[in-house]
């Protein structure tokens, strides 16, 4: 008998031999139906087919054959008996068609009590030696087991699995020896051919399961070792690594637990091609599976249950150490996930023994040394990213085994925190890892640290719920250590430049380092984020440190503490190099804070005990010391940075003086002031720059209040507007001066209970305001500019004004007189603004407007309804604070584009609205003075 | 028309970010058409970029912690060589319906935070609502027809600006006084202290005496001392005081013609509180 020349032939064969079956069997024709389906199951003869081709025609047959077995079930014994049926089967001529007719009759005839079923299942696996072919052996082998699923004999489960095991030991080695067939160069083919039929192997696994339910006994003694043996003789790859795989998979976990030795030695005597990593994490998986499921069955059975107090991660550990010993061929690839796996098991068994992690680590440090570090490649880079970072899906990190986890994330940074603080060998293998690769690490964990949403929610969920001990959202720093162990993490981001990335070709890096120079000496600012993660890293720890704690046994850091911990940041700061000017100013203001405290604290022991004078000096000593901290720490910023943020040195010495006024220190006050007038006269340049830093110093100024003792006020008012009236541009020395004039006039500041009219020792000394208005007036009056100096004198007007308001002519010395005298003066310079100008007609509108009346103003508004030229212009530019020109773009005449942008005054349509400026500010303060009359009679003198 | 307006955000350097529920608020895209940034908030790539989510028409006016031009990135630097480094402007003007808006971050106002300088900037710009910012709280008043609207701090973040000088309340005093009651042998040194306890509001009274460094070697011995034990916790304070009692808040302008709905945002306690005031320019 021949069989089909191709697959879809061969389905057509058969399912025309099973309809003549099926219709000899209903004529009782049973040897005729037989014949049929010798025929039909010639068809599983064929060489050619692949092995999913075979399972197809496999899968038609089972369905016939199914067919058969229920026939011959049905009409034993009436029409034929079985156990001749057996016999006669055996007289097919072909091996495969004889033995799948036997196993079928024989199978049928197990339905039957009065079968000699031992016999008979015996004799079918004997026979089946008869195959060697290893897909049609499989297959067969497979039927056989398929068919006896339901027959084998209830009470006697040895011989069962026996049977089974049997089955099994031979489809192994079916499968195996489908490897070495045919030629070499298929040999690929062949594997994923094995892959295909593994299924039927491992069914047998399944089986030997289900039998066995959960009979410890005999699993340990006949099965497990038996099944081990089969698997390490083999020595075949992939069928050492699928039957572990289906070992760990199918048989009860706790099994797993007590013959967890066996299960690891058994990996060390594979084929070392296998990859022990994927069998032991699935092991671990199941393992876990198990902690699990007794947590849910009893959350209370971790010190009841026998097993959870096995030391499993010994075990895993002592296979470690020795698979470390044995095989030390084995690569990083290899060995990083096996840990991980480890890791992961002892997250679960042992979530807070980060003795345990250490040793983890210390491991793969030995291993990556001893591997050589050079030879880190790519992949494994990545491995160690994943490893580092704790990215592997597989760590569900809970923080306590007792509580349910809250927010996985959240525990994810306790864990981390704490395996930070804990574990020196981590911090060691990031050491040996390549720069961008710590920077990566770090920047995760910084990121997993700070997770600020998760800090939120707990934060308005900490007033309505209670969490239980030891189960707080927030992380909790306990001591020195710590934070130094997680600074000395941070490290690679710390002393990262700012630079292009590493990997852009080196002369472009030349070119573009001499151009990140050029700019930073410009006072630019670049954006560095990883820079700002660590300010904000700063504040984290900071914040964490100074937290309340609401649990009583928790750490309460003392000022002291904190200060000590802010010191540590600094220290570990400083190594950043240029980058301290996006840090610094972090920890200055954290230096703020606690002196803000510190001060708090001396109020307190002020009023509750002021007996105490210990303390009292102890805090005043400790607030002084800090002084001294921020001033080296405004150093450093100016030492490491070049000129390049002189601007914000001057800047931060005048919050600090700022500050320490405040907190009644006057001579560190002074210092700091007189540090920043010197940062003013050595390091600044530019004029733009100059003339906001001195207004800056003079607001600063002028709200003191603790400098007056000792002139130290004085000296450093005076020296103030000195510096303004030496400023480079007229118009500069100009606005600062009369800006100045304020540092004489104190108002009010109601934070501290000051209150205008009621307060009587205000710093005031109207003479000297007079002095710096006729001074800066006089300055206005010498530049040759006309627009610019009108413009000036009407700045200085306003001014009057507000001394005007502000008080008796008595007191401010600013008499009507002097402002009459001004608007005359202001007057007289527009009109030979207006002779300046060469259109003389278009303008002598808005110059006969500067006769002020209530009409005027009626009048200059109809102009403006008349569309005119000029009240387009005139709301084009402006003048800012600072004497540079607004010019209001209106894009696309839309409603909402308009920028103010700083123009220089360029293009002659522009320079020529410029004199407006003057003019029309006039005109507005005019329009003030005589508002104000409705509610001051003072200003009913003032003639405009 | 709406107008945002942000100040004195002080990332990284004194805060970290805005409270989530406040970018859960601005977290709608199209619906702001202008951002303005009142000064100290150029510092950050994260927030910069989350104000340009909000929209991309940004006004900035520099602060005293800003650069004088605008920041970069290291990839603009990278691509972008020639783009000249745009300056930012102390003042700056937004012309909105019939209303013309100033913009300026308060540290170059003179006395700092006086309602008639800023009215006189306001003249000088010739505005009718001025923005300022600068001391971290927020306000909003009319004053000679003019509106004029501080944002206060979005952070809410650490203020040099004169702290709000508490008494001790007395509720406080019934416990602590429990706590420690001065013994007999201090009372000579009790004498003195007092006479520097109601010098409290005094300029200089807590400067130190010269020699406290010789006496401080001392003391960390005498710190063991029961009578010298102290507990800093004893001591109430809260964030808020020790930032300078700001509360995170900004405001957001809707314009309409000539009038100007403004509606404060602030957050306290971790909530977020809206109030709502109109100005209408006559």
């Amino acid at each position: 008998m021949a069989y089909a020349d191709s697959p879809e032939n061969a389905i057509a064969v058969i399912k025309q031999r099973t309809a003549l079956m099926n219709r000899c069997l209903s004529q009782h024709k049973l040897m005729e139906s037989l014949q049929h389906t010798s025929i039909m199951l010639t068809e599983l003869r064929n060489p050619n087919l692949s092995p999913k081709k075979y399972y197809e025609l496999y899968v038609i047959i089972f369905d016939s054959l199914t067919n058969l077995s229920t026939y011959l079930i049905e009409n034993h014994p009436q029409n034929h008996h079985l156990a001749d049926l057996y016999e006669l089967v055996q007289y097919t001529g072909n091996v495969v068609p004889r033995l799948y007719l036997m196993i079928t009759v024989g199978t049928s005839y197990l339905t039957f009590n009065e079968a000699p079923k031992k016999e008979i299942l015996k004799d079918m696996i004997e026979m089946c030696r008869g195959v060697q072919n290893p897909i049609r052996g499989l297959f067969l082998r497979y039927y056989l087991s398929q068919r006896t699923k339901e027959l084998l004999p209830e009470d006697d489960p040895s011989f069962n699995s026996q049977f089974i095991m049997n089955n099994f030991i031979e489809m192994n080695k079916l499968w195996v020896r489908l490897q070495h067939q045919g030629p070499l160069r298929e040999r690929e083919t062949r594997t994923r051919e094995r892959k295909e039929l593994q299924i039927l192997v491992g069914s047998q696994l399944v089986r030997l399961s289900q039998i066995i339910d959960d009979n410890f006994q005999m699993y340990k003694q006949d099965i497990l070792p038996t099944i081990l043996e089969q698997v390490i003789q083999c020595r075949d790859l992939v069928s050492q690594e699928y039957l572990l795989d289906v070992i760990c998979q199918v048989f009860a976990d706790e099994f797993h637990l007590k013959t967890l030795d066996t299960l690891l030695q058994t990996t060390l005597h594979l084929n070392p091609d296998v990859s022990i990593n994927k069998i032991v994490l699935t092991l671990v998986d199941r393992l876990n599976d198990y902690v699990t499921r007794q947590l849910e069955d009893d959350p209370n059975a971790t010190s009841t249950n026998a097993y959870l107090d096995m030391d499993v991660f010994g075990t895993f550990w002592d296979y470690l150490t020795v698979l470390n010993h044995e095989r030390p061929d084995l690569s990083l690839q290899q060995f990083i996930p096996l840990v991980e796996s480890v890791i992961v098991l002892s997250l679960k068994w042992y979530p807070n023994n980060f003795d345990n992690l250490n040793k983890l680590f210390e491991l793969v440090l030995q291993k990556t040394k001893d591997y050589g570090q050079k030879n880190i490649s790519l992949e494994s880079e990545h491995l160690f990213l994943v490893l580092l970072s704790f990215q592997n899906s597989k760590l569900q990190l809970t923080s306590s085994t007792t509580a349910p986890p809250n927010s996985p994330v959240t525990s994810k940074k306790h864990f981390i925190f704490q395996l930070i603080s804990q574990c020196q060998a981590y911090k060691n293998i990031l050491a040996l890892q390549s720069i961008s690769l710590q920077k990566k690490v770090v920047n995760e964990i910084i990121d997993i640290l700070m997770d600020r949403e998760v800090e939120e929610m707990a934060d308005n969920d900490s007033e309505s719920k209670l969490h239980p001990p030891g189960h707080s959202a927030y992380l909790v720093i306990e001591d020195k250590l710590q934070v130094q162990r997680l600074l000395s993490i941070c490290e690679p981001l710390i002393i990262s430049r700012s630079g292009p990335p590493a990997n852009v070709a080196s002369s472009d890096t030349n070119i573009d380092e001499v151009f990140f120079n050029r700019h930073d000496e410009e006072e630019s600012w670049i954006l560095d984020p990883i820079q700002e993660k660590l300010a904000h890293l700063i504040h984290w720890i900071m914040n964490t440190t100074s937290r309340k704690q609401t649990m009583k046994n928790k750490i309460q850091f003392s000022l002291e503490a904190q200060l000590e911990i802010l010191l540590l940041i600094k220290s570990s700061f400083i190594k950043g190099g240029i980058n301290v000017k996006y840090t610094f100013p972090a920890i200055i203001t954290n230096f703020w804070k606690l002196m803000r405290k510190c001060r708090m604290i001396q109020e307190y022991l002020l009023k509750k005990r002021p007996d105490n004078k210990t303390l009292l000096s102890h805090y005043s000593n400790l607030l002084k010391q800090m002084f001294k901290f921020v001033s080296r720490c405004i150093n450093d910023i100016f030492n490491s940075c070049n000129n390049s943020c002189t601007d914000l040195i001057l800047k931060l010495n005048l919050q600090c003086a700022i500050l320490a006024d405040q907190l009644q220190l006057n001579e560190i006050s002074y210092d700091f002031f007189s540090q920043a007038f010197t940062i003013f006269e050595e390091s600044l340049s530019d004029s733009k720059t100059q003339l906001q830093a001195l207004i800056y110093i003079a607001q600063s100024l002028q709200k003191t209040r603790s400098l007056y003792k000792e002139a130290y006020y004085d000296s450093l008012i005076v020296r103030c507007t000195l510096h303004g009236s030496k400023l480079l541009k007229k118009q500069d020395q100009c606005r600062a001066v009369y800006l100045c004039s304020h540092l004489w006039w104190a108002t009010e500041i109601s934070n501290i209970g000051e209150e205008e009219g009621i307060t009587d020792n205000f710093y005031r000394d109207g003479k000297r305001v007079l002095e710096c208005l006729q001074r800066s007036l006089r300055v206005a009056d010498s530049i040759m500019d006309n627009e610019q100096s009108c413009e000036l004198m009407v700045e200085i007007l306003n001014r009057c004004l507000y001394y005007f308001i502000h008080g008796d002519e008595s007191e401010t010395h600013i008499s009507i007189k002097y402002i009459n005298g001004l608007i005359e003066l202001i007057k007289t310079n527009l009109k030979s603004l207006k002779l300046e100008d060469n259109s003389a007609s278009m303008i002598t509108n808005s110059i006969s407007d500067l006769h002020i009346t209530g009409e005027n103003n009626v009048k200059t508004s109809s102009n403006a309804d008349d569309g005119s030229v000029i009240t387009d212009k005139e709301s084009n530019v402006a003048i800012g604070s600072d004497g540079t020109y607004i010019q209001l773009n209106t894009l696309n005449g839309s409603s909402t584009l308009i920028h103010g942008v700083v123009a220089t005054a360029s293009g002659s349509k522009l320079l020529h609205q410029l004199k407006y400026i003057p003019i029309h500010h006039f005109q507005r303060t005019c329009e003030y003075i005589e508002s104000q009359r409705e509610v001051d009679d003072r200003f009913k003198v003032i003639y405009v | 028309m709406l107008l945002l307006a942000l100040s004195d955000a002080h990332i990284p350097d004194r805060a970290t970010d805005l409270p989530v529920k406040f970018k859960k608020l601005l977290s709608v895209p199209d619906k702001i058409s202008q951002v303005a940034l009142l000064g100290n908030s150029t510092k950050s790539y994260d927030f910069l970029k989350f104000v340009n989510q909000i929209s991309n028409n940004i006004t900035i006016v520099r602060g005293e912690f800003d650069n004088g031009h605008l920041p970069s990135t290291k990839k603009d630097k990278a691509s972008d060589n020639s783009r000249p480094m745009e300056e930012i402007p102390m003042n700056s003007i937004i012309r909105q319906g019939a209303l013309k808006i100033g913009c300026c971050s308060g540290y170059t106002v003179v006395p700092k935070n006086d309602p008639l300088s800023l009215l006189a900037l306001a003249r000088q710009l010739d505005v009718d609502i001025l923005l300022w910012g600068g001391t971290h709280n927020v306000e909003a008043y009319t004053l000679e027809g003019k509106f004029f609207v501080n944002p206060g701090s979005c952070t809410g973040a650490f203020n040099t600006d004169w702290p709000i000088v508490f008494d001790v309340e007395d509720s406080d005093e019934a416990v602590t006084s429990e706590v420690d009651k001065p013994t007999k042998e201090n009372q000579s040194e009790d004498d003195d202290a007092k006479g520097g306890s109601t010098g409290t509001e005094q300029p200089g009274s807590y400067t130190p005496k010269e020699g406290t460094a010789g006496e401080r070697e001392n003391e960390n011995e005498s710190n063991v001392k029961p009578e010298n034990q102290f507990k800093e916790d004893e001591v109430d304070m809260s964030d808020s005081d020790i930032n300078g009692s700001n509360s995170p808040s900004f405001c957001l302008l809707d314009i309409q013609g000539n009038t100007c709905t403004l509606y404060i945002y602030l957050y306290v306690n971790g909530e977020v509180k809206v109030d709502k005031v109109v100005y209408e320019k006559e």
